[in-house]
C-alpha cells in the first residue's frame, strides 16, 4: 500500500502546542501540479423527499475552481447545498450532473484521499478510544505503523493541545475537545487540501481562536483549505476568495478584499441649515442625511466623485466639515445582502415590520 | 489487510462496550448459572435437558446479540458520521464493510465463547459424573457460531438498503423461516394425498433453496432435533461451516455490489 503521508520534521515545534501552531509537516507532500486543487463543473445534485417523492435540487449548477494554496470560504445559511457540495468532493455522493474534481482527479480515488483529509460539523468518534487511540485508528488507515505512527500521533495530540488528556476515553470530552480530537485526525496525513466543514461550531472563545490561528497557520504552509463556515468574521480574517451560495446556486463569488471593497462615506457636518435647496442637492447626491442633534451625517457613495460632490454641498450651504469617514463593509454585510437577495427573489423575505404591524 | 484489520478492531472495541448486547450476555450468563443452581437440587436431571436449554439459551442470546449487531453496524457510522472522516481516509468502501462484518463477527464470537465456556464448566463440574469436558457440546457451540455467522452477514447485507427497524423484522424472519427448513423442504414436495398446487410447491421449494438453513446447526440439540442420527459427525460438521462461509460470502458481495453505489 502506498504512503504518501510524511512524518513532522521536528518534535522541537510541539512547545507551540497550546496555541496549535507548531509545523504540520515539512510540506514536502506533492504529487500534483496543476493550477486549480478543486474544480466542480456545472454540479447537480438532487434528492428524492421519501414522504412527498418529490425532487429536491440540493446544488443547482454551481460551477467553481479553487487554486492550489488558496483558502477558499464556501458561505451560506443552512440548506443552501454547501455539505452536499463537500461530500460530492469527498465521493461521498454522486453528481446528477456535472464533474468534480479534487487534485485532477475523481474524488473517490484513493491516491486523492492520501492527500486531503475532512473534519465533519460536530464530529463524532468511537468513544470507547482515547485521544491517542483515536488519531492512531486513523494513521494506520494511512498505512502508519509502530514507532513512525506513534510519533505521529504523540505530535499531534501535542499540537491540538492534548497532550494531558490524551489518554482519557473519548466520552470524557467536551465539544471543544472533540473539535480539537476532529483537527489532529484531519491533519494526521499532512494533507495537500482540507475541507473544514464548521470547525469551530459551539466552540468557546478560546478553543474558536485556537483553531483559527490553526487555519492561519495552515494557509502559510500553503495548503489548500476549502472552508464552510458561518463565523464570518473568521471567514473574512482567513480568506482568500469566497462564494455566497443559496438554495443550491453561487450567488456571489470572488476575492474578500473585492467583496468587501466599495463601501460608504459618513460625513459629519455642523451649522448645516437643511434648507428645500440643500436637502434637494443631499438627496441627488447622498444616500442618507438625517439630523442628530446639532450635526447633520450625510451617508454617500466612498468614490471620490460622490464624496466631493456632498463636499461641495457642505461648503455651498457654509457650513463646517467635522469628519470624513469611511465606513468599511464587512463579509456579514454581504453576506447578508446576498442571502436577502435570494430570499427576495424567491419571495421568501422576513419582513418583521409587517408582522409587528399585523 | 491492515485497513480492514484497523477497521474491524474499532469496531470490535465499540461493539464490546455496547450496553444493550451486554444485557443480552448477562442475562444468558445468569439464566446459565441459575440453571446449574437448580438443577443441582435434582442430580438425576437427563443430559438431554441440560444440552437441550444450555445450547437453546446460548443460541437464543447469540441470535438477539448478531441481528442487534448486525443492523446497526452500517447506519451506526452513517447516523453518528464517523463513515465520513473514515471513507475519506484511504479506505475502499468494500474494506468498510467486510471491516465492520468482521469486528461484528467476533464480537459474536466472543461473546459466544464466553457462554460456551461457562456452560462447558458447568456440565464438567454438576453434571458430568467423570466431569469431563464434553466434546459435543462444543461441537454444539460452533455450530451456533457458524449459524450466527450467517445471521449476521444477512442483516448486514440487509442493513445496506433497508433501515434498522425494517432490518430487525427482515432478518428474524428470514431466520425464523431458515429454522424451519426441514418444513419447508416437506412442503416443497409432493403432499400423501397429491392435493398441493405446483405453485405452493414451487413457493416454498424457492423459500427452501433460497433461505439459508438455520435448522442444520441445531443438530447437537437433541430436543430439536431428537431422531438425528449422523453418521459422520466431522463430515457434517465441516460441510455446514463451508455452507455459513459460503453463503456468507455471497451476502457480503451482495451488500459491497449495493453499498458500492450507495450514497452516505
Amino acid at each position: 500500500m502506498a504512503n504518501n503521508a510524511t512524518q513532522q520534521p521536528d518534535q522541537g515545534d510541539a512547545g507551540a502546542a497550546a496555541g496549535m501552531t507548531g509545523a504540520i509537516s515539512s510540506g514536502t507532500n506533492d504529487s500534483f501540479s496543476g493550477e486549480y486543487a478543486i474544480e466542480i463543473v456545472n454540479l447537480v445534485k438532487r434528492f428524492r423527499n421519501l414522504i412527498t417523492r418529490e425532487w429536491v435540487t440540493a446544488v443547482n449548477d454551481i460551477s467553481l475552481e479553487v487554486k492550489q494554496g488558496e483558502i477558499f470560504g464556501f458561505l451560506g445559511p443552512n440548506g443552501a447545498g454547501k455539505t452536499t457540495t463537500i461530500k460530492a468532493l469527498l465521493g461521498l455522493i454522486f453528481p446528477d450532473a456535472g464533474t468534480v474534481k479534487v487534485l485532477g482527479r475523481a474524488p473517490g480515488d484513493n491516491d486523492v484521499k492520501y492527500q486531503i483529509s475532512y473534519l465533519p460539523e460536530s464530529p463524532y468518534f468511537y468513544e470507547h478510544m482515547s485521544a491517542k487511540e483515536v488519531i492512531s485508528f486513523y494513521a494506520s488507515l494511512f498505512g502508519m505503523t509502530g514507532a513512525d505512527r506513534e510519533k505521529r500521533v504523540d505530535y499531534l495530540i501535542d499540537l491540538v493541545g492534548l497532550k494531558s488528556a490524551g489518554n482519557k476515553p473519548l466520552r470524557a470530552f467536551s465539544k471543544g475537545m472533540l473539535q480539537r480530537v476532529g483537527i489532529a485526525q484531519s491533519l494526521v496525513n499532512d494533507p495537500k487540501v482540507l475541507f473544514f466543514d464548521e470547525p469551530t461550531s459551539g466552540l468557546d472563545p478560546i478553543a474558536h481562536r485556537d483553531i483559527r490561528d490553526l487555519i492561519l497557520h495552515l494557509k502559510n504552509e500553503g495548503r489548500t483549505l476549502f472552508l464552510s463556515s458561518h463565523q464570518l468574521s473568521d471567514v473574512e480574517e482567513v480568506c482568500d476568495r469566497v462564494s455566497i451560495l443559496y438554495r443550491g446556486k453561487i450567488r456571489k463569488i470572488g476575492r474578500v478584499d473585492d467583496l468587501i471593497a466599495g463601501g460608504k462615506v459618513e460625513i459629519i457636518a455642523d451649522n448645516l441649515k437643511l434648507d428645500e435647496k440643500t436637502t434637494a442637492a443631499f438627496k441627488a447626491k447622498a444616500d442618507e442625511v438625517e439630523q442628530i442633534g446639532s450635526r447633520v451625517h450625510i451617508t454617500g457613495g466612498a468614490d471620490n466623485a460622490s464624496k466631493q460632490a456632498i463636499l461641495d454641498i457642505i461648503r455651498a450651504a457654509k457650513a463646517d466639515i467635522v469628519s470624513v469617514t469611511p465606513t468599511r463593509r464587512t463579509l456579514e454585510d454581504i453576506f447578508i445582502e446576498t442571502v436577502r437577495g435570494g430570499e427576495e427573489e424567491a419571495g421568501e423575505a422576513l419582513h418583521l415590520d409587517a408582522a409587528a404591524g399585523s | 489487510m491492515s485497513t480492514i484489520w484497523t477497521l474491524a478492531s474499532g469496531t470490535f472495541g465499540e461493539a464490546m462496550r455496547r450496553k444493550i448486547l451486554n444485557v443480552f450476555l448477562f442475562v444468558a450468563i445468569a439464566m446459565i448459572v441459575l440453571f446449574f443452581a437448580f438443577a443441582s437440587f435434582s442430580p438425576t436431571s437427563d443430559m438431554i435437558i441440560t444440552m437441550a436449554t444450555g445450547l437453546g439459551i446460548i443460541s437464543m442470546a447469540g441470535v438477539f446479540i448478531s441481528v442487534i449487531l448486525g443492523i446497526n453496524l452500517i447506519p451506526n457510522e452513517i447516523d453518528k458520521r464517523t463513515i465520513y472522516t473514515i471513507l475519506s481516509k484511504p479506505v475502499k468502501r468494500h474494506e468498510f464493510l467486510i471491516g465492520k462484518f468482521l469486528g461484528g463477527l467476533a464480537t459474536v464470537f466472543v461473546n459466544i465463547l464466553l457462554m460456551g465456556v461457562l456452560f462447558v464448566i458447568g456440565v464438567a463440574l454438576f453434571k458430568d459424573p467423570h466431569h469431563h469436558i464434553r466434546l459435543d457440546i462444543l461441537e454444539g457451540v460452533l455450530m451456533i457460531f457458524f449459524q450466527l455467522m450467517l445471521v449476521n452477514a444477512l442483516a448486514v447485507m440487509f442493513s445496506v438498503f433497508t433501515s434498522p427497524f425494517v432490518n430487525f423484522f427482515l432478518t428474524f424472519a428470514v431466520y425464523i423461516m431458515g429454522s424451519m427448513s426441514s418444513i419447508t423442504e416437506a412442503l416443497g414436495g409432493e403432499s400423501a394425498n397429491g392435493k398441493r398446487s405446483a405453485v405452493i410447491q414451487g413457493i416454498f421449494k424457492a423459500i427452501h433453496f433460497l433461505v439459508p438453513n438455520f435448522g442444520n446447526f441445531n443438530v447437537q440439540n437433541p430436543i430439536i432435533h431428537p431422531d438425528v442420527v449422523i453418521q459422520n459427525m466431522a463430515k457434517y460438521i465441516a460441510t455446514n461451516i463451508l455452507y455459513a462461509i459460503i453463503y456468507s460470502l455471497i451476502m457480503l458481495l451482495i451488500a459491497i455490489l449495493v453499498f458500492d453505489r450507495r450514497e452516505v
